[in-house]
């Protein structure tokens, strides 16, 4: 399932099935891990894997069984780049930070906090489609927050 | 790949406790509704959910707790958290449950806090 190549970047390809980000993240841990990164910031690491990734299979992919979804780790001066591509044709217009007291007092949709919490904790964060097919999201994070 | 919870209700006097157990995600969604309407069986009025320790909890988890904060606002009761890591404290801060529900270290500090 990981593919390791000679720049130290490792592709980890996944099923499009809601639980299989937890794959992604524990790889991105351990990737995190092996460069140093202090424990708070694995953890925003694993979140943003794990939201972009499920995005990736629920919104890119649109949930069908016979999609993948590609997630890429690189380490370059003391930050991670994470790429997440899926197969769609990605976000036409990002939807507005969810609102918490209009969604509890005026009964607002609850959407878009993955994408909320994606920008809020990665320190890059860019939308684009793919050369071939599909769109990529690109994510880094620095070591220290 | 679904994920199951079981949620124990215990009455700590006027504080039903809801030891949740397993990962919090959109899978979550009827388990904590169905928890949440036995606790409203017992006439709660204030509400303790106890997260389990080291448990993934992601936006579809956020999303389903949201909607019981609501439940709750709209009941008037009173809803406290206990057991997130320090991670999930900063997300539920950056998402503004911390608005409508206090967060507690644990059970025991949150019934005390809340019993007062």
């Amino acid at each position: 399932m990981t593919e390791n190549q000679a720049d130290s970047t490792v592709k980890i390809i996944l099923a499009n099935q809601i639980g299989y980000e937890r794959l992604a993240m524990a790889c991105s841990a351990s990737f995190a891990k092996m460069f140093g990164f202090p424990k708070d910031r694995i953890e925003d690491l694993k979140t943003i894997v794990a939201e972009a990734s499920i995005n990736a299979m629920q919104h890119g992919n649109k949930g069908r069984a016979d999609a993948k979804v590609i997630v890429t780790f690189g380490y370059q001066e003391d930050m991670i780049r994470v790429k997440v591509a899926d197969e769609g044709e990605g976000i036409k217009e990002k939807p507005p930070n969810p609102n918490i007291n209009k969604i509890i007092e005026e009964d607002e949709v609850v959407c878009g906090f993955g994408l909320f919490l994606i920008e809020q904790l990665a320190d890059q964060v860019e939308y684009r489609k793919n050369a071939g097919k599909g769109h990529v999201v690109e994510m880094a994070l620095k070591m220290k927050a | 790949m679904q994920n199951k919870n079981e949620i124990a209700l215990e009455k700590h006097e006027s504080v039903i406790l809801l030891n949740i157990q397993g990962d919090i995600t959109s899978f979550s969604e009827p388990f904590l509704n169905q928890a949440y309407a036995e606790a409203n069986d017992q006439g709660a009025q204030k509400i303790l959910l106890n997260v389990e320790e080291g448990a993934y909890i992601n936006s579809g988890g956020i999303a389903v707790l949201i909607q019981i904060l609501a439940q709750t606002k709209k009941n008037n009761q009173q809803i406290c958290i206990a057991g997130l890591s320090d991670h999930f404290k900063k997300i539920f801060n950056m998402v503004g449950i911390t608005k409508f529900a206090d967060i507690h270290e644990d059970v025991d500090s949150a019934i005390t806090a809340m019993s007062g």
